[in-house]
């Protein structure tokens, strides 16, 4: 079983690795790098704290989006290819195929970070940039099997793209939009609908990843205990990392396929 | 050999007239077009509440802080164009400073563009209000903030030439605990004002208290405030002897 499991796994990242990869990351860190030269001209004081954090979070949403898309393709191609016709007709069970695409994730989110982690390094030295390449690692496993739910249901890149970032977003941005929803019941004198909105964002949230399963770009300002903020995020992604397998399992063993 | 040149009224009168006449449509474009230029100026909007750049930032306050900082320390450079810090609203640059540092708790970037960048207005109300956010927001962080309220009262003493508001920003810095790592120039400030001021018996208090307290243990220090204070104790006695010649 395990062996089936590494032999698609392999199999499934021999799809994904290309030379192509590697050039988009060099063009991708070299941007990084010049938009950070610009902004250290531009800052009077904490030049090098604001040029790591703007690099770090530059980064982090090129790398956020690339997984995506990356993840989204590969199992779009699947559909396309009908591979998963051909993969069920032999001994596989469908959960190997959701393992071998998560150890997929695993490493496609180590093999983006680990760029990441040398430039942090450099402008900020080692353990921050441990701790960034670390979070970054976690946050980039979460939205790429987000993403991975998404292409199962949705089929589509596209559409997998949007509903994946829409989550992400939506995640980031919930204390803006709880902030206008608590105005417009302010507002609407505590109006029946103003009030149902804000009810039913607030039940929206708890299927959102909170706030505290992203890598915390405030570090790079403040001392702060890295190893406790990391170990927040790892236990607030763990959570739902289980539940988006537990989807995307679900979703997938109710998946009629045409043979 | 040098060569001569003829004078200027034996050249053709056209000549002369079509180079004065551009000479003058040079000089009146140049003024219009600054005049266009300065109306191309856009102001400052108002801010939005803190709450709401702390939620539009996606988790990343204190970098977002710092670069509105900079999107503002840049809202003078417009069309190619540097514009006259006395176009800015000094009201709106406040309340922007006011709240980027409420964005990004423990910046000392908004009290630096109020001390260093816009307190270079030829304006003395514009100055005014630099130095009011200055003397408002120390009390955030008197440890990260001294050097700014420092500056602050120089610039009120030589450049506003408002010795109140430098005599009361320089009593807030000498007041601050002991605990407050600061060095004792800045503590001192106050009885170099009230020297100034010709308030020599208050300066002189001041000085004596100074030393009798275990706050300054630096010799050097002790030592400055000593020569000052027989520097001012000789004034006071040079003051008081001038009535009764």
């Amino acid at each position: 079983m395990t062996s089936q499991t590494i032999a698609l796994f392999r199999y499934l990242m021999l799809g994904i690795v290309s030379r192509r990869l590697f050039s988009l990351l060099a063009i991708l860190l070299l941007a990084a790098i010049l938009c950070g030269s610009f902004l250290q001209e531009l800052a009077i004081i904490n030049g090098a704290a604001i040029v790591s954090a703007f690099v770090a979070d530059l980064l982090r949403y090129c790398m956020v989006l690339l997984a995506l898309l990356m993840v989204a393709s590969a199992v779009a191609e699947d559909y396309e290819s009908r591979q998963f016709e051909r993969l069920l007709t032999m001994p596989l069970a469908r959960w190997q195929y959701i393992a071998a695409q998560f150890l997929v994730i695993a490493s496609l989110c180590l093999l983006l970070v680990l760029p990441v982690f040398l430039l942090m390094s450099i402008y900020s030295g080692v353990a921050i940039g441990c701790y960034w390449a670390l979070a970054l690692w976690l946050e980039l496993m979460l939205i790429s099997l987000l993403g991975l739910l998404a292409i199962l249901s949705l089929e589509k890149v596209p559409l997998a793209v949007f509903f994946s970032l829409a989550i992400y977003l939506l995640a980031k941005l919930s204390g803006l939009i709880s902030l206008m929803l608590a105005e417009s019941v302010r507002l609407s004198d505590g109006s029946a609908a103003s009030r149902a909105m804000e009810l039913i964002f607030g039940a929206i949230l708890y299927l959102v990843p909170d706030t505290g399963s992203f890598a915390q770009n405030n570090v790079f300002f403040h001392a702060v205990d890295l190893f406790a903020t990391l170990a927040d995020q790892f236990f607030s992604v763990a959570v739902y990392l289980l539940f988006l397998l537990a989807v995307c399992l679900v979703d997938f063993y109710r998946k009629e396929f045409n043979f | 050999m040098r060569r001569t040149e003829r004078p200027m009224a034996s050249l053709p009168r056209p000549l002369l007239l079509a180079f004065m006449l551009l000479l003058l449509a040079q000089i009146v474009y140049h003024h219009a077009d600054g005049e266009r230029i300065e109306n191309r100026y856009r102001g400052l909007s108002s801010p939005y509440s803190a709450d709401i750049y702390r939620g539009l930032a996606l988790g990343s306050e204190q970098l977002f802080g710092y670069l509105l900082a900079i999107r503002l320390q840049l809202h003078d450079n417009q069309v190619g164009k540097h514009f006259r810090y006395s176009l800015i609203d000094y009201d709106l640059l406040a309340d922007w400073l006011d709240r980027i540092t409420e964005i990004s708790q423990g910046t000392e970037y908004p009290m630096l563009l109020a001390s260093r960048v816009y307190s270079s207005t030829g304006d003395p109300e514009q100055l005014r209000k630099m130095l009011e956010f200055i003397e408002r927001r120390f009390d955030d962080d008197p440890q990260l903030h001294w050097r700014r309220l420092a500056e602050a009262s120089v610039m009120a003493k030589h450049k506003l030439g408002d010795m109140e508001i430098a005599l009361r920003m320089a009593r807030k810095l000498a007041r601050q605990p002991a605990s407050l790592n600061m060095p004792n120039w800045a503590r001192d400030f106050e009885f170099l004002l009230l020297a100034e001021l010709n308030e020599l018996e208050s300066a002189i208090t001041m000085i004596q208290a100074l030393l009798q307290t275990e706050a300054v243990n630096d010799p050097d220090e002790r030592r400055f405030l000593q020569g000052k204070l027989s520097d001012f104790q000789q004034k006071l006695f040079e003051s008081q002897q001038i009535p009764d010649k």
